[in-house]
Formats: C-alpha cells, structure tokens, sequence
C-alpha cells in the first residue's frame, strides 16, 4: 500500500497546526535542566567494573612484550586485556575501502600515539588506573610518517604491511568537459590551501557500560552511541558475534557532532566484561583520551584548487587536488568525508564542468573521524576563497560574483556536474535579504573609512548549499555499499487515547524527540503532553540509523506521517464500521473521526482506539484490533551511482549566505568579528527556534574551525594539543550573536516541505570569515590559505607584509 | 593512596556524614557516593565547567577539588535547585527552557551554578557582566546566544 506522506503542514489532518513550525519549548529539556537525564555515566549495573585503558606513548613502534602480571594481581582488579586475548576474539575494524583497519587494541604494533595497548577492569576506576601503572610494556620505536606528504614518498615507511604503500585511495573522478572549459576560460584562479585537524568535541566524552553474557553468548551494550543500529552491526563483525546477539542501549548523550568514537570501546570494554566472567564493565572515555585517541579528529588536508573564469566573471570550471590525511587508517570512516563533497561540490554556482582529484593517506596521527559537515567545510572553504580571488582579479564586487553564477529559482531541480540533484532554492533572494540586512553598501563605506585610518576591516560573503538528508550512495565511491537510509517508528495509540512514539535513537541535543511529539500531536489534534517519546534499544527497534548527514528531522517525520497515515487508515475502517458509513464517507480532522459533510457525525480518536482494544464485537469481520502502526521511510527516488560517482543522494539542498564583518589586529593579529548575518533557508521550519540554535551552534563550531582550533602534531607525530588548554573551544566571548534573517522555499520532495539544516552553518563560517580576513589583509598584499587562521598565522603574515 | 578520611558536607540541605578516600574528586564523590548526578564531568582538568557547583555560595570547579578539601562546607548542586515543595523548577531552570538556552543540556547545570553565582552579587547584569561570569563555562551546541538570553530572562525572575 502506498502511503502519501504530507508535502506540507497545510496537508495536515487539522484545520491549522498548533504545535508544527512553531517555537514550541522542547520536551526533553525538564530532565536537562534538572540533572535528572540518564547521561551513560550516570547509568551502573549491579557488580558493575571499571575500566582503563593503557595507551601508547610512540606513534609508532612494534609492540615486543606486554607484562600485565603485576596489574592483575593487584586487589580490586578483576580483569586485565592485552593483544593476545585480542588476537584470539576479536577481528580489524571494517573499513571502507576494505583492508585498513585496526584491531581496537595494538596486537604487535602501535600506529599513533594513545592507541589502546592494555585494558584493566576493576572494582573503580581509581583502581584501575593504579593497575596500568603496573603494567609494563616494551617497544621498539619505528621511523615515524608524521604527515600525508611524507606518507605519500617512494622510501616512507608502510603503516599497513599488507598494502604496499600508505596510499587508501587514489582516484580521480572527472564530471563534464573540464579540459575544455578551461582552455576556453579568460581566467584560471588557482591557490594551494591547507585545513589542519580539527573536530567535534562535545562536552561529554564517548562511555559505555558493556555486558557479555558468557552462558548465552549475547551482548548488551549501553553507551552514547549517535547510531545504534550502525555500531551493533560492527560489533558484530569485529566480536565475532551474530548481529541478533548484540544488543545496543543508546543513552542520552552530551552532543556527538558525528565525533562521538566508540567502536574501540565498547569492544575493549565488552571483552572485559567477557573475561570478567560477564561482569558488567564501564568504560568513560576521559579528554584528553578523547583529544589524543577517540573520535575528534578530522578534515586534514592539503588543497590545490582552480576555477576557470570567463571575463563577465562566469566560473564555468572546478578542479580541487585533495591530498587527505587520514591518521592511522580508516576505522573512523574519515574516508566519507572526501566523498561528501560530491553531494554539493560546485556549491550554488552553476559551474559546467569539474574534476576532483584525490590521494588519501595513511599516517602516524591518530584516525580521523566524521565531524558535523563531514567534509565539505574544507571543501566550501576552498570553492568560497577562490570565488573571492576572481572577484579581487577582476574587480567585481564578492557579493555580485556570487549573484552572477547562482543556480536560478526556475532551474531546480537542478543536477550539479557530480551527479546530486538539488531539489529547490532561491539563492538571490537568500543573497539580496542578507545584504539588506547588513547594509551593505554602509558596511563597504565603512570599510573604506576604517582603511583609511589604517585598520584592517574586512568584509566576507560567503554562500553555500547544505546537503541534507544524506544516503549511503553518497559514499560510494570510497567503497560504502547500499543505497537508502530507512528510518522507522512506532505510533501506538492507548485505550484511553494517550499516544506513544517509540523510535530507535536516543536525545543528542537536537530536539527531535520534540519535533516527534509536535507532529503526532497536529495529527491525531491532541495536546503535545498527551504524547510520549519511548526509546527501543536495538533488539526490538524498528529499523533505524539515527542523526546524522542532516537527515533526522527530515526522515523522523516521514517515519511518523507514515505510521500516523496507517493508523488514520485503520480508523476509518473502525469509526465507518461503528458509524455505520462506508470507510471513503470518513475523515479524520482535529482529532475527530467524522463523516464528511455531516456535522456532528464524529467520533474522538480515543474512542476509536478504545473500541479497537476493548468491543471486539463492534469490529467488522477480520480487523486486527491494533490501533498503532510502524512506518519506516527513506528518501524517494535515490539510485546507483554511475562510473564517476554521480547519483541522486542528499535528498534536500538547503542554502545560506553569510555576511562578516571583522577587524584583524595588525599588532597582534588577533581577529574580531564585529558584525556578523545569516539568511539560509531550509525549506520549512518545523521548530523555528530548534533550526535557530543549530544554526548558531554551527556558527560557533565554525568560528573555532576557522580561528582557533587545531589538532597540532609534533615531527614525530607527538600530539600537542591533548587539553583544553591547547585545544582551544570557543567561549561565549569569541562567538558573535548573529543576526539571522529566513526565506522558506519548501523542498517538493520531503515531509512537510523541511530540509536538513544542522550542517549549514559550519559549512559557511569558517569560509566566510577567512573571506573577511582576506579582504582585510587584502591592502597588504597578503591572503590567509591556512586554517585556523589562529594570531600566530595572521601576525606572521603581516609581518612578511611589512618586510 | 587509599587512606580513607571522614567529612562531613551538607549538599542541597542534606547533611552528610561520609569516610572518604583522600584522592577522589568532589565531583566523583557527589556523582558516585552521593548519587547526585547532575553534576557533569566534561574536561576533568578545569577548562570546560560542566563540573561546577556551588561552594559556600562560590562556582566552583568539583573536578579540581577532592571530596576530603570541603568538609565542613554547604554546596548546592544542580538538584538543589527545584522547590521539592511545589515540585517547581528553579526560575533559572525555566529561563533556560523557555530560552531555549540548551541543546544536548550536558553542560546546562554547570552554567545555571556560574549563573546563580552572578545572581547572587548582581540581580542586574550587563551583557559584558553576564559573558565574564559564563566566561568559565564551555557549551558545544548552542553558539550561547540562547545562554545569554536565558540568563537574562533569570535575572529578571530571581
């Protein structure tokens, strides 16, 4: 049975919404705010362990003996792991491409600094920690290959001795006449750029509490996990367990940004538990395990990038070289992160024709990991700064270089040279709304008063596309396999009319327990506190991946249009059989069943679900007394991707301009953002207020990628940043409060018209402010091509400026 | 290194009397002895102040203390906050929820300590007072638009 699911809120069963596309206050924040929320740390088990873990202190060197001895016979230690029970239970994480992963602990030798070594569990973690103070490992440091360029030379050493060189993937993809149109092109704007390491970082690290109940051979596993259903699958190759036999607890979790981690965990903690005899064992990730070793690190890059320009200012061409360093393989699917771009690669230009070239590498830093965005913040970065170095060469405004190559309103759907398709947009509405608000001709005048004095004021515009609502076929080409993302859940509707959702995902921050309620309360017209959000572990959930790649608000709500369609559907049957109608003379508006055109022939919901579960007798001949129904959507129309990676993939394309304002000190190089505006528009705004706060969230996640944060590397692959103290997140002092303005074209394809939006402002920020230090700089005849364009870089700059 | 010491704290109007080891934290000590999990642990080296409590009235990192340093001291602890009376939440509580002044929320009670601190001196801050009392507090999802804005809805309720 096809089920149409609502294009729009309009098409909702109520003569007008009360709770969709408004700001309403969200349901999980009563337990936030009251420290009530089951965090994985504030979560034990009866006879529960601890857990710690040893870690490398060389980035490379072959592992010659473990002596755990000592450690284990210390009173309160219960278990001790080390690379010889690893061997024996446990295989290489799973990769895409195949072949380049690790064990989640060293087996004979470490490829990066804090790479798990030993594990102890015991009666606390204080103890546990005592324990690995007693273990004594030997090394045998080996040459290091610190970064991708020494990675990719004739005489570097090999990392994965099964492969002959550190090269994960090398592959060119070519969409369209590239040669051509740069040959045929006035201009070639070409630029070398180089994105150091940065990455998530929530507040709360990664934990678990794992269990293997050694009788049965099944495992349980409560964690903060952002994809459940995902890390059960790999848990499942990697502990040599059937998929069935493991069950995943997703807990509350303290952010995630896609830089949760976790495999390496939950396996060291898991085959603890096993040798402990299934004693349940808890593993909390501390920082600084998390900045040198978890899930944080990502987007290490080095860029060559050109666009072909004709002398209107028409970019017709793109070619990037992306030279990616990948850390010590590729257990954390850092390898997608290449491959994202491709879902919006020429970004809102309509840009022929173009050629992406990439080598990615493995090396001695610790493996890269998804972040919010994964990947084409760099990539934006690069496509933004070279539309700014056409416009400077050719004296166009940056605002009007960007309105000249727009996609046009009446060009949508609109196929990009990679091969995703945009489904809808109006760019320069996005563009025009923005400057208005900035005012921006004020802003240039300005600009030119503060020159004048002296003072290095720049302007950055920077605009992007957002893919949203992501699909496996997007990662194809780094060998990921599958095509569509289902996401289910369960409506059920109680005796006395209390409705339940029940969904395979746990609170990460974005509000959509609250989003599902607002639907299922607009749908069957009740109050929103009649609705409660359950959480299914993995062994009873309906298929489900969870956040991510901008997909969750999207896919929920078609989860839950569906299933509430299925149930309307049932209903009608029921009321027409109770209201001795035919089943097409019912409908279901405002909470009430009723026949069409008969006033007060109606019936509530509740009592229709109350005659299901409880008159047996009322039903006509075969209903299945069963008023609840699961629906698991995927995004409609999604294919196979051709030779050169092309496919439909991200299902909506949201859009953003942003407008900056800063100030760069010429004495210290310090950069202030003076003003800063936002206009996006993500189709239909389901919590106004929720897309808000990711769009300055992301804001403020860009300001750190952009300025501040860095995963430095030592020569010999020493990380030096390990603590908030080096690793520097923003504070509400660097973060500017933006002004944020809307235009809302729906997208024709998805749930009530919304796109994903949690991704489109780090894929803006760190663009357009390095834009807007460049123009600032821009009287000094220098550019910024070096992220995060931290004092110590602009100050250096300027210095070579004033030689 | 595990000598044992007994303390005596009162949290959240509750007086406890506890043998504790010398070297656990005050933050695993309200977590894990006390059972007061509010209190969040998101950087254990003093930088991130999702750890902060109330000392004697002072935001305090629990994370850079041990449990045996505040004996004999009151703390309050985010689960001090609701009127078990009424049930109701504390006005910094809603301020944040109708604010929307948090996301995944971890981080959230260590900013309603440094915010009931400033409270406490200053009924009346400034935006720039407001950042200087926060200016301690790390939050990776909101960008602390929403922060600020909560705080101020609380000021003007507390």
């Amino acid at each position: 049975m096809a089920i149409e699911i609502p294009k729009s809120p309009e098409e909702l069963p109520t003569t007008s919404p009360r709770f969709v596309g408004k700001n309403v206050n969200r349901i999980e924040d009563p337990g936030l705010v009251a420290g009530t929320t089951e965090f994985i740390d504030n979560f034990s088990l009866p006879g529960m362990l601890h857990c710690a873990i040893l870690r490398s202190p060389h980035a490379h060197a072959r592992v010659v003996k473990v002596n755990a001895d000592a450690a284990a016979q210390l009173p309160g230690v219960e278990a001790v792991l080390t690379g010889e029970d690893i061997k024996r239970w446990c295989n290489p994480a799973t990769t895409s491409p195949e072949g380049w992963g690790t064990y989640p602990m060293a087996v004979d030798k470490v490829l990066f600094v804090g790479e798990p070594v030993a594990a102890v569990a015991a009666s606390s973690r204080y103890v546990a920690e005592d324990a690995l103070e007693l273990i004594e490992v030997e090394y045998e440091t080996l040459p290091v290959v610190k970064d991708a360029r020494e990675g990719l030379k004739p005489d570097s050493p090999v990392l994965f001795e099964q492969h002959e060189s550190n090269v994960i993937h090398d592959r060119t993809h070519i969409w369209g006449d590239v040669d051509k149109v740069f040959a045929e092109a006035d201009h070639v704007i070409q630029e070398k750029f180089r994105w150091n390491r940065c990455g998530a970082n929530p507040m709360e690290t990664f934990g678990c509490v794992c269990q293997w109940d050694v009788i049965q051979d099944n495992l349980t596993c409560h964690g903060s996990y952002q994809t459940p259903g995902f890390i059960g699958l790999g848990r499942s190759a990697s502990l040599n367990l059937p998929s069935n036999k493991i069950k995943v607890v997703s807990h509350p979790h303290g952010g995630s940004f896609g830089g949760k981690g976790g495999p390496r965990g939950t396996d060291i903690a898991s085959l603890l538990s096993r040798k402990a005899n299934g004693k349940p064992v808890k593993y909390i990730e501390d920082r600084m395990e998390y900045l040198t070793a978890g899930g944080g690190q990502s987007w290490d890059r080095y860029y060559d990038a050109s666009i072909a320009v004709k002398a209107d200012g028409t970019v017709t061409g793109f070619k990037v070289d992306l030279l990616d360093d990948q850390g010590a393989g590729a257990e954390g699917y850092g390898t997608i992160s290449v491959a994202k771009p491709l879902a919006a690669f020429t970004g809102c230009y309509r840009i022929e024709a173009a050629k992406y070239s990439l080598k990615l590498v493995a090396t001695n830093r610790a493996p890269t990991y998804p972040y919010r965005g994964y990947g084409p913040p760099p990539h934006n970065f690069v496509l933004e700064s070279l539309m700014d170095k056409a416009a400077r060469s050719l004296q166009i405004d940056v605002a009007e270089i960007r309105r000249l190559n727009y996609i046009r309103p009446d060009q949508f759907p609109y196929t990009i040279p990679s091969g995703n398709e945009y489904d809808s947009g109006n760019y320069e509405a996005v563009l025009d709304k923005v400057l208005d608000m900035a005012d921006y001709k004020k802003m240039r005048e300005e600009q030119a008063k503060a020159q004048a004095e002296g003072r290095l004021v720049g302007i950055g515009v920077a605009s992007t596309v957002e893919p949203g609502v992501f699909d496996w076929n997007a990662y194809a080409t780094v060998g990921v396999p599958g095509v569509g993302v289902p996401e289910g859940v369960k409506v059920s509707i109680d005796i006395l009319g209390n409705i339940t959702v029940t969904v395979g995902f746990s609170l990460e921050g974005q509000g959509q327990y609250t989003l599902a309620v607002q639907i299922v309360a607009d749908y069957f017209g009740v109050e929103m506190d009649a609705v409660r959000v359950a959480y299914a572990a993995t062994d009873v959930a309906p298929p489900h991946f969870g956040p991510g790649g901008s997909r969750l608000g999207v896919a929920l709500s078609g989860a839950i249009l569906g299933a509430c369609k299925k149930i309307e559907e049932k209903f009608r049957i029921v009321a027409a059989g109770l209201m001795q109608c035919e089943p097409e003379h019912m409908e279901l508006m405002d909470g009430l069943m009723r026949i069409k055109g008969v006033p007060g022939a109606e019936m509530p919901i509740a009592a229709v679900a109350g005659a299901m579960l409880a008159r047996s007798d009322l039903l006509p001949p075969g209903m299945e007394p069963c008023p609840e129904a699961t629906y698991v959507w995927t995004a409609p129309g999604r294919n196979e991707p051709d030779d050169q990676g092309r496919c439909k993939s991200y299902l909506t394309a949201a859009n953003a301009t942003h407008v900056v304002l800063v100030e760069v000190d010429r004495d210290t190089g310090f950069t202030d953002i003076l003003q800063y505006f936002i206009v996006d528009d993500c189709g239909t705004r389901l919590n106004p207020s929720t897309v808000e706060g990711q769009l300055q969230g992301g804001v403020a996640q860009g300001v750190g990628a952009a300025l501040y944060e860095e995963y430095v590397y030592s020569d010999d692959a020493q990380p030096l940043a390990s603590t908030f103290m080096d690793y520097l997140l923003p504070t509400v002092s660097e973060v500017p409060i933006t002004e944020k303005g809307e235009v809302v074209t729906p997208s024709p394809f998805t749930p009530l018209g919304a796109k994903g939006c949690g991704e489109g402002a780090i894929h803006t920020t760190p663009a357009v402010i390095v834009c807007a230090i460049n123009d600032a700089l821009s009287p000094l005849g220098v550019q910024v091509r070096e992220t995060p364009a931290s004092p110590n870089r602009v100050w250096n700059l300027i210095q070579q400026a004033q030689q | 290194m595990a000598t044992k010491q007994e303390i005596s704290v009162t949290v959240n109007g509750v007086s406890y009397q506890r043998e504790v080891e010398v070297r656990m934290t005050l933050a695993d000590f309200l977590r894990h002895e006390l059972g007061l999990g509010g209190t969040h642990v998101g950087c254990e080296h003093g930088i991130c102040g999702a750890c902060n409590i109330l000392i004697d009235g002072k935001a305090m990192r629990s994370c850079l203390q041990l449990a045996v340093q505040v004996d004999g001291a009151q703390i309050t602890t985010v689960e001090g906050l609701r009127n078990l009376e009424t049930g109701e939440l504390h006005p910094v509580q809603q301020a944040f929820i109708e604010e929307h002044g948090l996301q995944c929320g971890f981080c959230t009670p260590g900013f309603m300590m440094s915010t009931l601190e400033l409270l406490g001196e200053n009924p009346n801050p400034s935006d720039e007072e407001i950042k200087h009392a926060i200016g301690g507090n790390l939050c990776r999802c909101t960008g602390y638009e929403n922060i600020l804005r909560s705080i101020r809805l609380a000021a003007t309720r507390v």
